[in-house]
């Protein structure tokens, strides 16, 4: 080539030959259960598949918003959680430094926690 | 001995802040005590008026500005409060200190005493400070400030469409004055590119050091031109005016006609000639065009009013013209008679505004088709008016005549052709006076109009003082002249000395190919 | 195995910053006062009088004021610095905006304690998430690097987010605050993907790093950088509301609850302003002016002529507030597009007069407003001239004030702009930027008209003005008029911080 490419771009080479064998498959896979399945089309095959149970009421339900909130509370600590793995596996490196700002980290989050609890949201009324 | 002394009092700051200490004191006074109002706004008025007398007592002839203060206020923009007079501001403050208290004394509001008055004050302080403004922003920060106390003035004590009419008249001002302040910002900084020195916006520095290139020059005049247009006004940019003037309370009237119009063509002499004298050369041509269609378009329209308050209005229109006409013959004449068509058609329009302003109180009607021979009923009254109006068309021995001869005088010597034309407008402003005069005062009295009351003594004694002086500036306008000519003297030589293609010694205009050979024969 | 032990032996020697408390005391007074208010609210038993949260609130915002000025000296005698790595700078100019943003903070307090009495809402949580937000805001304004500018921002953004829809009767407030919501995170996502693609083009985040590396080296391919710059402006223009990302803005104005309104006008925009200042004119002005300023010209254009416009043929006074805010925001994009000292400066003047015009007005509406803070129409100042002589007259100052008027704070912020556009070469962007100001001022009319010549229909009702919204409104008054009476003070301190940020600069 005249032009040869970056190796920034080349990098990124690998990543579209890989997007591109993807798809190819995919389509393949689908091209190819259309060629040997049967077609015979009934009302009940177009309802929506949830685990061989039939479906009930509106898709657009409503949802307690307790959900909701524990559901919030359960990110929090999921990206605590995020965060704290790698530090502990740096632990030594970081030292006290990365304790104190463990710490502080940790405390916020529970500060958060604590509020949460002062206003009910972890009683299950 | 008078100078030594005034040098040493800041009589112009104390002309400025009295009015607004005045407007203080009556925003202070609590409601119930509506009776201190006028007399409070009326003794402020009386003193700020009384001490620009004191300060044309005081004043020199010399060209050269006078009590002047000059005080850093935003020093990292070099921006100054640099005040004082010369010639020809001198009598345009003197002008706003008598017809302000002839304002405040010429009519009562129909209701809201307290802010009516505070406004009037402020707007006195605020028209001061234009004048004698001797730094741009400064200025421009005076120039907007009067379209406050007048806007309200207009939209909460006028007639009719006074809501419209107030909108229409700040914003066409503000919009004249947005380009004005671009221009003066860019004024400043070209200054400080050419001199390399410090930012300043000081008149004096800039017309002094005429740094700024021509095609700039251009522009920023024209910015300026635009704005000043507006404020004259000048046709086609007068649009606002007489919606102003006739949906006005009284006193608005009066002020506007005496003193706000003055800030346009005050501003023309200022920045026109004294900043940018090479840009007002060249450009002369269009803003003596427009000042002569100003004056024969003013006269026509005011012939076809129908409504009296209108039709000053109008007249006000051609009467500026003459005095734009004045400033842009370039010659001592003309700015001579320029300025003295400023001072005589405040007073004589003023008086104008008061009289009809009077008849509208006793008939509610502005018509000129409802009123009819009120001179049988109001004898008085026509004598006054009759001197009014004489004194406005321009009769000899009136103080309208001297400022519009040496316009005239002025034109025909610098600018010919447009002088010729403009004199049709003399003719016109006798037609449409004396023929509203006749409509209004001749004939049958009947119904109302035979009823109608005459001027009562309070009245007369407030006009009293401007028909006074309508008949001696007329007779005696010397003592103005003498005390403006060295500065208008010094302003045409400033002009002369920094343009192409024009000679004060010849007083007429040359084109670029001409001067250029005159200026090898010379060599 | 190996390749993990050999990631622990590179790591081995991070370097762990030195943390120069005193010089992000400011911002830590502000986040350690939110974090406590919602400590002691979570500890103590019983509410807390709803006075106690405002009075918390204006202390800690006071103090952050107080935490400022040792700096300021420390920054005049020594010069600017960068603290914590690299990744904050300590100079006048984040010092100045971290004032301002107090300030703001302030009034916005004072308005709330009395909005949320007459709208029988309580809480600490308001004042909590403006203290964090005011944090996030400091954060944006101290920034020397890119993504500590994206953390700032976004701590800033989600509390507004919440506070928008923080007022729970109204179906606006929850609109307000899920608009802005999802198109606040779509602009953060648009910064983000800038910072990027910057980071691509330059190899670091960092501020001054990219700066250096742009003085030293010359990009022969610089699609990268471009793109990353104008994903960056429209991540910026988002927040500020520029002509075209500025859809958003009159309805969260409006549907927000008022107080929030005052705070996101005045905290919100000087943060993005300055952050947006900070990225633009310091860290790509010196080699990259040329490529954005016809970009940020464009823009400028846009949001003045729109903002004005728009503006006119409103009926809702909190939206033509909105729409003339989009029209200050050209103005202050015009301080920007000078790219100067000069321009800094008067970006700098333009946002602490704003806050005041702004917080004022905003003031006024909320009173207005009326239980619901729902009557924001046009009528519903007719008349108010006479009800509320006082309250007539306060916001006709400061619409006079907006409008530009002399002798007021409005005025010296556009003839500021003014002066640094013309000095850039912007004369023709200054013509048109002072028409919009017209346009704009037949707006602010309209309000004054209704105000004071239109007859009301009905009897007049006098709005009831709380004592800490009339102080507010008052200290708001004041400080128009003192800057723009005495405006040495001011324009000495933006000039003393710009020189500041410029050195960091270079």
């Amino acid at each position: 080539m005249s032009n040869p490419l970056s190796a920034f771009l080349r990098d990124y080479l690998t990543v579209g030959i890989f997007a591109s064998l993807a798809f190819v498959l995919v389509g393949l896979l689908l091209f190819i259960s259309w060629l040997v399945r049967p077609d015979r089309r009934q009302a009940q095959k177009y309802i929506a598949y949830e685990s061989g149970v039939d479906p009930v009421g509106d898709m657009w339900s409503q949802s307690q918003v307790r959900y909701y909130i524990f559901a919030l509370l359960f990110v929090m600590f999921d990206v605590e959680a995020v965060f704290i793995f790698p530090w502990a596996t740096q632990l030594e490196v970081f030292g006290f430094f990365g304790l104190i700002e463990m710490t502080i980290f940790i405390v916020i989050l529970l500060l958060g926690l604590v509020y949460a609890w002062r206003k009910g949201v972890l009683r299950w009324v | 001995m008078l100078a030594a002394t005034s040098s040493q009092f800041p009589v112009i700051p104390a002309m400025i802040l009295l009015p607004f200490a005045g407007a203080a004191l009556i925003g202070l006074l609590p409601r119930s005590r509506g009776d201190l109002f006028r007399p409070v706004a009326l003794l402020t008025a009386v003193a700020t008026g009384v001490l620009s007398v004191w300060m044309l007592v005081g004043f020199e002839d010399v060209a050269r500005f006078q009590f002047q203060v000059n005080q850093p206020w935003i020093s990292d923009l070099g921006i100054s409060l640099h005040l004082g007079v010369n010639g020809i501001s001198l009598f345009l403050i003197v002008l706003t200190g008598l017809m302000f208290p002839v304002a405040i004394l010429g009519s009562t509001p129909s209701h809201d005493p307290k802010p009516y008055y505070a406004w009037l004050l402020v707007l006195m302080g605020a028209s001061v400070g234009v004048f004698a403004a001797m730094d741009l922003v400064v200025f421009f920060v005076f120039f907007e400030l009067v379209l406050v106390p007048m806007y309200f003035l207009i939209g909460l004590w006028g007639h009719g469409r006074r809501v419209y009419a107030a909108t229409k008249f700040f914003l066409y001002t503000m919009a004249g004055s947005a380009l004005m302040l671009v221009g003066i910002v860019a004024t400043g900084i070209l200054h400080q590119r050419g001199t390399g020195g410090p930012l300043t916006f000081d008149m004096v520095a800039i017309a002094r050091d005429q740094v700024i290139s021509r095609p700039a020059t251009l522009w920023i005049f024209g910015a300026f031109a635009v704005a000043l247009a507006i404020k004259v006004p000048l046709v086609p940019l007068h649009t606002w005016l007489p919606d102003a003037h006739t949906e006005a309370p009284t006193a608005g009237s009066v002020i506007l006609a005496a003193i706000m119009l003055k800030l346009g063509t005050y501003g023309l002499i200022r920045f026109g000639l004294y900043l940018f004298p090479d840009a007002a050369v060249t450009l002369r041509p269009v803003l003596l065009t427009l000042a002569v269609l100003g004056i024969t378009y003013g006269a026509v329209v005011a012939t076809m009013q129908k409504d009296l308050k209108r039709l000053v209005a109008y007249s006000s229109v051609a009467h500026m013209g003459f005095c734009v006409l004045g400033i842009f013959s370039l010659t001592v004449q003309g700015i001579e008679g320029s300025v003295l068509v400023m001072v005589n058609h405040g007073i004589t329009t003023g008086a104008l505004f008061l009289l009809v302003g009077y008849i509208y109180e006793r008939r509610h009607t502005r018509l000129i088709s409802d009123l009819s021979g009120l001179q049988k009923s109001a004898p008085i009254m026509a004598a006054c008016f009759t001197l009014v109006m004489l004194a406005s068309v321009g009769l000899p021995g009136l103080n309208g005549f001297p400022g519009e001869f040496l316009s005239l005088l002025g034109a025909f010597e610098g600018a010919r052709w447009w002088g010729v034309v403009a004199v049709t407008g003399v003719i016109l402003a006798a037609l449409y006076l004396l023929w509203a005069y006749q409509r209004t005062f001749h004939g049958p009295a009947t119904g109302e109009n035979a009823r109608m009351k005459d001027l009562r003594p309070g009245e007369l004694m407030v006009l009293a003082p401007l028909l006074v002086l309508i008949v001696f500036l007329g007779l005696y306008p010397a003592p103005m002249l003498e005390r403006m000519e060295p500065s208008v003297k010094a302003l045409v030589a400033h002009v002369d000395r920094n343009s192409d293609g024009f000679t004060a010694v010849e007083r007429r205009y040359v084109g670029p190919a001409e001067a250029a050979e005159r200026e090898g024969e010379g060599g | 195995m190996t390749g993990f032990v050999a990631v622990l032996a590179a790591t081995e020697d991070i370097p762990t910053p030195d943390v120069d408390w005193s010089a992000i005391a400011p911002n830590l007074i502000l986040m350690l006062g939110g974090i406590l208010l919602l400590t002691v609210v979570s500890v103590v038993r019983g509410r807390l009088p709803g006075w106690f949260h405002a009075v918390w609130t204006i202390s800690v915002a006071t103090a952050a004021i107080v935490a400022v000025v040792p700096l300021w000296q420390r920054v005049q005698d020594s010069g600017p610095e960068s603290v914590l790595a690299g990744a904050l700078v300590l100079d006048g100019f984040s010092l100045v905006v971290t004032a301002t943003i107090c300030v703001s903070v302030i009034l916005a307090a004072l308005l709330l304690e009395a909005y949320l009495r007459r709208e029988r809402l309580g809480g600490p949580e308001w004042y909590v998430l403006m203290l964090l937000s005011a944090s996030g805001g400091v954060t944006m304004a101290t920034a020397n690097d890119l993504v500590v500018v994206f953390i700032g921002l976004e701590i800033l953004s989600v509390a507004v987010y919440v506070l928008a829809a923080m007022h729970r009767r109204r179906v606006s407030s929850q609109e307000a605050g899920l608009k802005y919501f999802v198109l606040g995170a779509f602009s953060s996502a648009f910064l983000l993907y800038g910072i990027a693609l910057t980071y691509g083009a330059t190899g670091s985040t960092n501020l001054s790093r990219i700066q250096a590396f742009l003085a030293d080296t010359v990009i022969t391919q610089n699609a990268l950088l471009l793109g990353g710059l104008a994903f960056m402006l429209v991540g910026f223009g988002f927040k500020v509301a520029v002509v075209p990302f500025h859809n958003w803005k009159p309805d969260v104005y409006q549907g927000s609850p008022t107080p929030v309104t005052a705070f996101m006008a005045t905290a919100v925009t000087a943060a993005a302003f300055a952050a947006l200042l900070r990225v633009y004119v310091t860290t790509f002005g010196p080699t990259y002016r040329t490529e954005w300023q016809p970009l940020v010209a464009a823009l400028t254009v846009l949001t003045l002529v729109v903002g004005a416009f728009l503006a006119i043929s409103q009926t809702n006074v909190k939206r033509m507030l909105a729409y003339s805010s989009i029209n200050h925001a050209g103005f202050v994009l015009l301080g920007v597009l000078a790219a100067s000292a000069a321009g800094d400066a008067a970006t700098l003047f333009y946002l602490v007069a704003y806050t005041f015009m702004a917080a004022g007005s905003f003031a006024v509406v909320a009173v207005v407003g009326r239980r619901g803070d729902g009557h924001h129409d046009l009528s519903d100042y007719q008349g108010l001239s006479r009800s509320r002589p006082g309250l007539a007259l306060v916001f006709t100052i400061l619409l006079l004030s907006q409008a530009g008027v002399p002798l007021t704070a409005g005025f010296l912020a556009k003839f500021y702009v003014l002066a640094a556009a013309v000095e850039s070469g912007y004369t023709w962007l200054a013509v048109l930027a002072m028409l919009t100001a017209v346009v704009s001022a037949f707006m602010y009319l309209r309000i004054v008209v209704t105000m004071y010549f239109a007859e009301p229909e009905g009897e007049p009702r006098r709005p009831r003005i709380p004592a800490a919204a009339g102080l507010a409104m008052g200290l708001c008054v004041v400080g128009v008029l003192v800057i723009g009476i005495v405006p040495g003070p001011l324009s000495d301190v933006a000039n003393d911080a710009v020189s500041q940020l410029v050195a960091v600069g270079r």
